[in-house]
């Protein structure tokens, strides 16, 4: 069980030296209650405090960096089972693989896509992450080829799915101070593969058959000296994974298995259902997925389904306050203001963008709460919707002074009118309701 | 002049034997169901006489069973009567009846039955219940004379004529019967289960004209069993029978079975809408005004017996709208006056403060505060479209009934213009709020046996849960323990629920067993003890959307407050947003407590831990806000010199500068017993 | 050791039972009853889990319907129970979900086409229904009493149920021994609210499906999959108030931009793409039934749900 902040306070020096960084020992304390501390910035903790709190403050996933520069990225470091609990940290990499059995062309085509490739939704860059190399020559060398063509053209994060010890060796030789995932280890050969990847500064995957192998296998590891791991759950049916997937993620958060406290690796590629894998993949807990070269709808379909899981429930996506159009709107066309609660904007201009109205959206800032949320506790006033009339423009682009704001916020509509001037009409409360809406009450 | 109990004692002898006359094969066609009076009774299906006969016995000589028996008899042989007369209802024509009462376009059922004295009176009665969205049903002379009324019959009117005579009211039993074996999933043979249905469930009455003999007296008498009012033109004594007038039947048969007719649609020349709420009238647009320091001006909201309030009754004592000139002020008393079973007095003030809301929904009315300060305007718009200041009146009715349909029965509203009239009525009214406001301030904690939850933020915070008390309202400020009981009772499956205290585990630390179970089965097994009145054990969780933030501050042994307007660095080195970010979310935190502003002035606050005097910093602006309160609280017990030290962040921001403050100014928290 | 999941449960999911057959009194060539898991989706023992189901979705007016459809469809649209008949042979979906579109036209008056229409599609079409009738107040009463009426004896699942109007739908259920769709927007507490609203006035619990609403995947679908998350959390917690089964579907997915920008060719790709991501996603958050428009999402569902559930229970044939 996780120290609340005041027993982790009742550990500390009591100094308030700020040697920490934070301005008192209770804003450390409740730093690394909630995880995100690290009691190594700490200089005055007696070894006995350093033990109970190294133990339970530290992250139950542990946070694994993989590759290096601008498209390194971080997974681990969870904390819940559920989303709705807290938030899930750290969206997986998804790994596009490519086989050294495939040309250098046909390598780079594919690595170029998931170095250019970008969807851009909400403000957010979404993008795949890095390549995964296959050994399917059974050919060090070879192998060792792929993995210079895919490193030749772009600076993406690597897993070598080697496959034996000798290939990740010629693998590690193109890229060993990237720190790219070697896959992978099992009780058989995970000394080999420790010393191999603790040389480099690689995260290593290893893979046993259940999770009580699997516990094992990576407290030996950690012995070995590496504990930069990643456990593979990837030879398993759908299920199976799933059902494996959560004893791991719960075991590492309520911190009864320590040793099951790593992100978990997936090849989606592997069961017959490669979509399916993936989403699941993304679903429950797994960290690093590897797909095959993913079609244009499903990229987008996983992108966009990663954003949504990794959205944290407790700070919506806001989208940036402005005025947006809608189709081609003119001097005549309708200004319809509501919040910048991305749900809200996404549902209304779904809603527009169907009636087939042209037409300006003004979004306020309302720092994401919805419209009902936002006008009870006073993050929508007049002044605001005053002030984004005049910042963004409204009097020049349309030639009339008549604004539709949202059905509950019609207790601010007489202030409105006050405030800016122009004629408020309150419209549908459900957006659904637009369309009807402005077809029988708009006329500018 | 019928002796109803003589009636039934010769009624029955005289069915006995129609029954022992029995012959031959007796059913109806169209039903799964059988008999079904019979089979809801018995289970068993009748198929001749003498199951009949022994159907008869079986129920111990059941009025209904007989009359279906014998009706059946009649029916087989002899064919259906002719129309207009409908006979016995085919299953196919009682789902969709069944349909419409569980739908609601139709609120009840009412039997007609006798010799009407002539067509007027029925015909009137029968508009009524037409109106009323009732299914009657006639049976006897009643349809009859009701044709010579031009009051046309048939399904279709709601107005089914089922026979010629009133035992062949027997098919209004067959259908509840059937509704409650289609509906009601009440297996036949269990006597018991079918008449506790029709009690509950079973929106029925019956009104009866003389003429009725005695064996048509002993069925309608047994229809009292179902739990069905019968209610008497005249022309009978004794027995539990209602005597009623032709203009007061309906309202009291609909009455005593609790048959509440929906209000849908309110009556003024003006839009009434939450969208206008917001639209305020300026002076210029504005025909009359009331109240607003120019007029004196009051509303109050009482609960009375119900046989003083007529609903939808309007009363203006003094001038309208038309006695005078546009632009004018006029005194304004608005007291409306309800009735409800489950209306309580303590639920006034709740009620009286959707008057605000109610007013300003229309689209030409205004209204602003509340009590003897309020302000109300009517536009010169809304006047030349027809409204009236007694249309205020049908506003707040009107919206009242259909809000609070289950809370209230009855409103009625009276406004007064009449300046003498207005100023005697206010003192009557200000009285009544100084004994309110004296009630709610008395009320504590241990007074009650029921607190309310607030789950509402369960949507975010999935295991948060709030316990309002009397002296701790929720931690957004936003709900007392008053408006946890008012929505209960008005919304009973909704987010507040009643908690029942239990046993006091600890007085002090504000812990009871019954608020344990609660919190522990609200929050999904998630928290376990919950206490009250403590932050440093098993403190209350926290959604998010606090007023403040208690944080207890080790070095002071006291505690800081802040609050959610206050942007800055605190003394805990942590501004609000981090703070709330930390411990929001359904967390139970020790040492941090989500708090209302007005909880703070509780004797219940820190409690636990020694009292308001471990406070050592607030904002400048929330001590400005409580001052008036605190101090009076804190002189009170003769401590009000601990007020100025309360530091601010005009003293400090840093714990260093706090520490030394605090010592400066002796504060008692230093000496109190240690918190850590 | 043999590590296991630590969530304790204590609740279960109570049974549905959708369609009759002709033992059951109907005409259904399948009837099937979901329920009865005691974990989460997949997980645990596989005695306790039951094969979520797919509903194909299909109307009676196109003129509302998505245009990919349409264009996929070509004429068969046209004809409401060609339509349901054309998805079952070709597509196989475990239910047929029909939407009556039409009476969401202003001042729907056709009252009697309603009966046509279902009883057509109950003849075209051997699989247990979902029927989904007006949304405007003021003809639900009518609109209800037909479909149930309509569909008698076939024990149809109606929708849809909302906290402001729930009592026609109730009431047809009750009547014509139906199940009914209980929708609340996204919101666990309010879901139990309409489910407790739905007991008072007589509905068995027996017979309610809980749809929380579900947002197209980006544009709301996180909060949906979270909401039915902690919806069978709550259930399996022993909250007999949300205990029921889950029905999802997702009906702005095909009007989202995503979709309507794809490149022509690539159009009917994206519609079943976005519409799997979703709805297996929803199967994995907890849902039974789970529905598409576009037909290509039902063999890229199928295959999914088959690769977890590989048996059919919840079927009786």
């Amino acid at each position: 069980m996780a120290l609340k902040a005041l027993d982790i306070y009742k550990l500390l020096p009591k100094k308030n030296c700020k040697e920490c960084g934070d301005p008192t020992c209770l804003t450390f304390a409740m730093k690394l209650a909630s995880g995100k501390g690290d009691i190594e910035k700490c200089p005055y903790l007696d070894d006995h405090a350093k033990s109970v709190l190294g133990a339970s403050t530290k992250p139950p996933v542990r946070k694994i960096k993989i590759g290096v520069g601008e498209r390194a990225f971080v997974v681990g470091e969870e904390f819940v089972q559920f989303r709705h609990e807290k938030t899930f940290y750290h969206p997986p990499g998804i790994m596009v693989s490519v086989s050294d059995t495939q040309t250098k062309p046909e390598i780079e085509q594919i690595v170029t896509n998931v170095r250019d490739y970008v969807l851009t939704r909400i403000g957010m860059d979404l993008r795949l992450n890095g390549i995964a190399i296959r050994n399917d020559s059974n050919n060090p060398e070879q192998f060792g080829t792929a993995v210079s063509y895919a490193e030749g053209c772009a600076d993406l994060p690597v897993v070598l799915m080697a496959g034996t010890l000798a290939a990740a060796e010629a693998g590690l030789h193109e890229c060993g101070n990237y720190r790219p995932i070697v896959h992978c280890a099992t009780r058989e050969n995970y000394r080999e593969y420790c010393s191999l990847t603790k040389k480099s500064g690689a995260v290593l995957a290893i893979r046993a058959g259940t999770p009580d192998e699997m516990a094992e296998l990576s407290t030996l590891c950690t012995e070995a000296g590496q504990d930069a791991l990643l456990l593979d759950l990837s030879s398993r049916s759908l299920r199976q994974f799933i059902n494996d997937s959560t004893i791991i993620r719960q075991h590492a958060i309520t911190r009864t298995t320590p040793s099951l406290g790593y992100p978990v690796f997936y090849d989606a590629t592997i069961p017959d259902n490669a979509d399916a894998a993936l989403v699941l993949g993304i679903l429950k807990y797994g960290a690093v997925i590897v797909i095959g070269p993913p079609t244009r709808p499903s990229e987008k379909a996983l992108l966009t389904l990663r954003q949504n899981i990794y959205t944290d429930p407790q700070k919506p996506i806001q989208m940036t306050a402005g005025l947006y159009r809608v189709g081609n709107p003119g001097k005549d066309a309708p200004v319809l203001m509501t919040v910048n609660f991305s749900l809200t904007y996404f549902t209304l201009q779904g809603y527009l963008e169907s009636s087939r109205v042209s037409c300006y959206m003004l979004i306020v800032d309302t720092e994401g709460l919805s419209v009902l949320t936002a006008v009870a506790a006073g993050k929508l006033n007049e002044t605001m919707v005053r002030d984004a009339i005049k910042k963004y423009g409204v009097e020049n682009e349309v030639s009339h002074r008549t604004l539709i704001i949202p059905g509950y916020a019609s207790p601010l509509s007489g202030r409105i009118e006050e405030e800016t001037g122009w004629k408020v009409l309150v419209g549908p409360r459900d957006a659904a309701e637009i369309g009807e809406y402005l077809e029988t009450e708009w006329k500018a | 002049m019928k002796n109803v109990e003589a009636s039934i004692k010769s009624g029955n002898e005289s069915l006995k034997t129609k029954i022992s006359e029995l012959a031959g094969d007796l059913g109806y066609e169209e039903t799964a169901y059988h008999l079904p009076v019979t089979y809801a009774l018995t289970g068993n299906a009748v198929k001749n006489a003498d199951d009949a006969r022994s159907a008869y016995q079986r129920t111990g000589e059941n009025p209904f069973v007989a009359c279906e028996c014998y009706t059946a008899s009649v029916t087989a042989e002899n064919g259906k009567e002719p129309a207009p007369f409908t006979g016995f209802l085919p299953d196919a024509d009682l789902r969709k009846m069944g349909y419409s009462l569980v739908d609601g376009s139709i609120l009840g059922l009412a039997l007609v039955a006798g010799s009407p004295p002539g067509a007027d009176v029925v015909a009137g009665i029968c508009r009524e219940l037409q109106e009323k969205y009732m299914l009657t049903f006639l049976a006897g002379d009643v349809v009859g004379t009701l044709a010579g009324s031009g009051v046309k019959v048939g399904a279709e009117y709601r107005l089914v004529p089922l026979g010629s005579t009133p035992l062949r009211g027997i098919h209004f039993v067959d259908i509840i019967a059937r509704v409650a074996m289609m509906f009601g999933g009440v297996s036949p043979g269990d006597p018991d289960r079918l008449i506790s249905y029709a009690r509950e469930r079973a929106k029925a009455i019956v009104i009866v004209f003389p003429g009725l003999n005695d064996e048509e007296i002993a069925f309608i008498d047994a229809l009292s069993i179902l739990g069905i009012p019968i209610l008497s033109m005249g022309g009978y004594e004794g027995g539990n029978w209602h005597l009623a007038t032709p203009e007061n039947v309906v309202r009291e048969g609909m009455d005593q079975k609790g048959i509440k007719v929906t209000v849908t649609a309110i009556p003024i020349p003006m839009g009434c809408s939450p969208a206008f709420e917001g639209k305020s009238i300026r002076k210029e647009e504005m025909h009359v005004e009331f109240g607003g320091g120019r007029t004196p001006a009051f509303e109050l909201l009482r609960v009375r017996p119900a046989a003083d309030v007529t609903d939808g009754k309007i009363t203006v004592i003094g001038p309208e709208i038309e006695d005078v000139p546009q632009g004018s002020a006029l005194p304004l008393g608005i007291i409306v006056e309800v009735a409800g079973s489950a209306m309580k007095k303590e639920y006034e003030p709740v009620l009286e403060r959707r008057i605000h809301n109610f007013v300003n929904y229309g689209e030409g009315s205004w209204h602003v505060a509340q009590r003897d300060l309020v302000w109300v305007r009517l536009s010169k718009e809304a006047v030349s479209k027809g409204v009236h200041i007694r249309h205020i009146g049908t506003l707040i009715a009107a919206k009242f009934r259909i809000d609070f349909p289950n809370l209230l029965d009855a409103v009625q509203v009276t406004l007064i213009t009449d300046e003498q009239k207005v100023k005697s009525a206010l003192l009557e009214a200000q009285k009544v709020y100084r004994e309110r406001d004296q009630r709610i301030k008395d009320l504590r904690d241990t007074d009650v046996d029921l607190f309310y939850s607030c789950t509402l933020c369960q949507t975010f915070a999935p295991n948060h849960v709030c316990i309002i008390t009397p002296e701790r309202p929720a931690l957004c400020g936003a709900i007392t323990w008053l408006d946890g009981k008012t929505a209960f009772e008005i919304s009973p499956s909704g987010a507040n629920q009643p908690v029942p205290k239990g046993e006091v585990i600890d007085a002090t630390t504000g812990e009871f067993e019954g608020v344990n179970r609660f919190v522990k089965k609200a929050s999904h097994g998630e928290v376990e003890r919950c206490c009250l009145y403590s932050i440093m054990e098993n403190p209350m969780t926290a959604c998010g959307c606090f007023e403040c933030i208690a944080v207890m501050l080790p070095e002071t042994n006291g505690f800081m407050i802040v609050t959610r307007e206050f942007k800055g660095l605190t003394p805990s080195g942590m501004t609000f947003s981090t703070l709330a970010g930390t411990i929001g979310g359904g967390a139970q935190t020790p040492g941090f407590a989500g708090v209302s502003k007005n909880f703070i002035l509780s004797d219940r606050f820190l409690q636990a831990e020694g009292g308001i005097e471990r406070l050592v910093w607030m904002p400048g602006q929330l001590k400005e806000e409580l001052s008036e309160r605190l101090l009076k609280k804190l002189s009170d017990s003769g401590r009000q010199e601990f007020f100025d030290r309360i530091a601010d962040e005009t003293v400090t921001t840093t714990i260093e500068d706090l520490m030394d403050f605090l010592a400066k100014v002796h504060h008692p928290a230093l000496d109190m017993p240690a918190l850590i | 050791m043999t590590l296991q999941t630590q969530n304790i449960w204590n609740g279960r999911i109570g049974t549905v039972t959708i369609g009759a057959d002709r033992a059951h009194g109907g005409t259904r060539t399948l009837q099937y009853t979901l329920g009865g898991e005691q974990d989460l989706a997949a997980v645990g023992p596989g005695a306790t889990q039951q094969r979520p189901l797919i509903a194909a979705e299909i109307c009676d007016d196109p003129g509302i319907w998505s245009p990919i459809v349409n264009t996929f469809m070509g004429d068969t649209v046209n004809d409401t129970a060609g339509w349901a008949g054309t998805m079952e042979s070709e597509y196989h979906p475990d239910i047929v979900r029909l939407h009556l579109t039409s009476t969401r036209k202003r001042n729907f008056k056709d009252f009697s086409g309603i009966p046509e229409t279902v009883s057509g599609v109950l003849k075209s079409t051997g699989l247990p229904l979902i029927i989904e009738g007006s949304n405007d107040p003021s003809i639900d009463s009518e609109v209800y009493q037909k479909c149930g009426e309509a569909s008698s004896g076939e024990r149809v699942l109606l929708g849809t149920a909302e906290a402001g109007r729930y009592r026609s739908i109730a009431a047809a259920a009750m009547a014509y021994n139906h199940c009914i769709i209980a929708q609340s927007p996204i919101d666990i507490n309010l879901a139990k609210q309409l489910n407790i609203l739905l007991k008072e006035i007589g509905v068995p619990y027996d017979r309610i499906l809980i749809d929380p609403y579900t947002g197209a995947l980006g544009y709301g679908f996180e909060y949906s999959y979270s909401v039915m998350e902690r919806i069978r959390y709550a259930a399996l917690k022993g909250d007999q108030d949300l205990a029921m089964t889950m029905i999802s579907a997702a009906p702005d997915s095909l009007n989202i931009r995503e979709v309507r920008e794809a490149r022509d060719d690539e159009t009917d790709r994206t519609a079943a793409t976005w519409e799997f991501y979703t709805a297996f996603s929803a199967v994995i958050a907890g849902a039974s039934i789970v529905c598409v428009r576009h037909p290509l999402a039902i063999p890229l569902l199928k295959s999914a749900i088959d690769s977890i559930w590989p048996h059919s229970a919840g079927r009786e044939a």
